[in-house]
């Protein structure tokens, strides 16, 4: 029996994972290319709103794409308000979460004819169960039975974000954005380019894991169901290095602690505890995360820093 | 053009104050000229819908109270986010403090009953100040002892907090009353509650008792003014906004940062305890699962419309009181979603933050500049070339 729970609470896990990843890769191209994005929660949040109603109207494919595409949108507003007029960057990630906020009320209320939820059931792709895995004995099989394709397509997705960030000439001008803008200017690179479209593909990333939140784990749209998790994005970044693999490690470990409370809240020891600290643990789980290994890693040089050379606004 | 002399005549506090007011004027230029669009676009007239927002937060006395009452919560919370910010950090959990705060202020109402009125009341808003310093308290000594940052921990400690309260709700504070199926506290005495500024000054005939406007709001201007004083006045104030503004220099100049950091993130926490007590003392006199949440998130609205300023924080929590009230009529004078008003709200928001920047670093380039002219002012410059 506690096995069988382990199954299921992987499977949870796993979907958390992809919630918490694809924003985590939202944050690294945002990050590495010099742009702090503590807006990943707002991004989300609309992602969820947009991507629940392009299901509704045309399909879980249209529904994702939407999502991403209103994260896109949110993300220029930081980019404008970054690169261009150099707002510092967490003034502004602070503030598209609040804005975030409303804007879900409102385009709920638009979409849904009431500010905070969707109808329940919005269409979602068809769940599939992994060859062989699924067919692990002792109940292991569950955590692979049922999964959204859009798991794997998250795990595949490293192999290009690491192509396109190590191998391009794309991916080293935006890298050395993030690290040295005054040798990117000096060589003839404009910042401001790749600075926007970093924080660019961020917003799209983001909107997607809303999206994906939205239409395929709770396969409704709810006010607050990102429950903090662009921030948990942001903590296994940090975990993560900002790089891809180390970042999918820590996604990894951030998305299990999500499905602790879920499912295995009868499992040993854990099964001592009230329920209400039950649902603390993947916060406590990031703090500690957080605090443990934020003096161990290396940001990106200028992340975080307003860019004033030339090229610096476009 | 070469006649025009290089040298200003204003000085410089002008150009400050007359640079934010022109932000401040653009900004609400801006806001209302977007959301006149948007409005437009759902068929509505959006002069009619200034003016009902307006007609509904001024034209009776009872309206102003509510436009009061809802500012009261604001004001404490953007004064939270506005003291951390000064010390050059964000404090996007008063959320957390305010929502921890409900509870141990709520157990001291319940547990310190044998007071005297004089003692009980000050006694529980002193314990929502401690419920929220407790809880700032955490993310500050991580951010000192470890970096960890304090935007990261805070929204974790605001998860964390919700979970607590619901705990303590359901277990050592729920009320012993059999009857009761709701998920809340015993009530509290009448002598812990905030008295009602109608009541006191008995006009209990034009201020109706559903508008809690308390005594929490004149005390929330003497908060605005004693943090005003706090920053502007006192040495410890100063330093605070000295490692805000450059911490290496700050640092340079002898001033121990991460002693400072912890002290102003727990004056904000302090401030932040206080958010929840209007509804807590002012309205219910008890804790239920279902109190009000989000005040905290709208503290950074408050904070940066009133540009972290106490007297601003003032302005623009009353500002969001009114809109707030605007919902009201909008929602019954108009086929509009009144979440409209919410989403004219983020476009002031944001338009503010651009418009400062701006203004701030257009003084910047002018100060350089009068530098440069001083220095040089054996040649006089000709005024295009400041321009370019």
């Amino acid at each position: 029996m506690p096995l069988l729970d382990l199954g299921v609470a992987i499977a949870i896990g796993l979907r958390y994972f992809t919630i918490i990843y694809l924003a985590g890769l939202g944050g690294l191209f945002s990050e590495r290319s010099g742009i702090v994005n503590i807006g990943l929660e707002g991004m989300m949040i609309i992602g969820t709103v947009f991507g629940a109603w392009g299901t509704l109207e045309w399909g879980p494919v249209a529904g994702l794409l939407i999502g991403a595409g209103a994260g896109l949108v949110l993300s220029l507003v930081h980019a404008i308000a970054t690169v261009t007029f150099r707002v510092d960057h967490i003034v502004s990630g602070v503030v598209i979460n609040v804005v975030a906020i409303g804007m879900g009320r409102f385009f709920a209320q638009t979409f849904f004819g009431q500010a905070t939820q969707s109808d329940p059931s919005i269409p979602h792709f068809d769940k599939f169960d992994v060859p062989l895995l699924s067919s692990l004995p002792a109940g292991l099989g569950r955590a692979f039975e049922g999964m959204s394709p859009m798991v794997p397509v998250a795990f595949l997705l490293t192999i290009p974000v690491l192509f396109l960030l190590n191998r391009t000439r794309f991916g080293l001008r935006l890298r050395s954005a993030g690290e040295n803008p005054e040798a990117t200017t000096a060589v003839g690179v404009r910042v401001a380019p790749l600075r926007y479209a970093g924080v660019a593909i961020s917003g799209t990333l983001a909107g997607l894991s809303g999206a994906f939140l939205a239409i395929e784990v709770n396969e409704l749209y709810h006010e607050g169901q990102t429950q903090g998790m662009g921030f948990i994005a942001l903590a296994a970044l940090i975990l993560g290095n900002w790089k891809p693999v180390s970042l999918m490690l820590g996604s990894l470990l951030f998305g299990f602690a999500q499905a602790i409370p879920l499912r295995l809240g009868d499992a040993p020891v854990i099964s001592l505890m009230p329920e209400q600290f039950i649902r603390m643990i993947p916060y406590v789980v990031t703090i500690i995360a957080i605090a443990g290994f934020v003096g161990r890693v290396n940001p990106p040089a200028a992340a975080g820093r307003a860019y004033e050379g030339a090229g610096g606004t476009l | 053009m070469a006649a025009v002399a290089p040298t200003r005549t204003r000085p410089p506090w002008v150009d400050v104050i007359g640079g934010q007011l022109l932000a401040l004027g653009g900004a609400f230029l801006f806001a209302a000229i977007a959301g006149a669009l948007i409005i437009q676009a759902y068929g509505v007239s959006p002069v009619e819908v200034y003016r009902i927002i307006w007609v509904y937060g001024t034209s009776e006395l009872s309206d102003v109270g509510r436009v009061l009452a809802h500012a009261t919560p604001l004001i404490f919370s953007g004064l939270a986010v506005a003291v951390a910010f000064k010390a050059g950090m964000f404090n996007i959990g008063v959320e957390g403090q305010y929502i921890v705060a409900l509870a141990t202020a709520a157990a001291a109402a319940l547990t310190l009953d044998f007071l005297p009125a004089f003692l009980l009341l000050p006694a529980v808003l002193l314990s929502a100040m401690l419920g929220g310093v407790i809880w700032a308290l955490i993310p500050a000594l991580l951010k000192v002892r470890t970096g960890a940052h304090e935007v990261v921990t805070t929204i974790m400690m605001n998860g964390i907090a919700l979970s607590l309260v619901a705990w303590a709700l359901l277990n050592p504070m729920r009320t012993s009353d059999q009857g009761v199926i709701d998920l809340r506290t015993d009530i509290f005495s009448t002598k812990a509650l905030i008295p009602k500024i109608a009541t006191t000054f008995g006009l209990e005939e034009q201020i109706p008792p559903s508008v809690h406007l308390t005594w929490l709001f004149p005390l929330a201007l003497v908060a605005c003014w004693l943090v005003w004083f706090l920053l502007f006045r006192t040495r410890l104030g100063y330093e605070i906004r000295a490692i805000g503004s450059s911490s290496g220099s700050a640092e340079a100049g002898g001033i121990s940062i991460q002693a400072l950091q912890i002290k102003a993130f727990l004056i904000s926490g302090a401030l932040g305890g206080l958010v929840g007590m209007n509804s807590l003392l002012g309205d219910r006199g008890y804790l239920a699962h279902n109190y009000e949440i989000g005040l905290g998130f709208a503290g950074i609205t408050v904070a940066f419309l009133g540009r972290n300023h106490p007297f601003g924080i003032a302005l623009s929590a009353i500002l969001l009181g009114l809109l707030a009230r605007g919902q009201d009529g909008v929602a019954v004078s108009f086929d509009l979603p009144s979440e409209t008003l919410i989403i004219l709200e983020g476009i002031l928001i944001l338009s503010v933050v651009v418009a400062y920047e701006l203004v701030r670093r257009a003084l910047n380039r002018r100060r350089k500049h009068a530098v440069r002219t001083e220095e040089s002012s054996a040649v006089p410059r000709e005024r295009a070339d400041a321009s370019s």
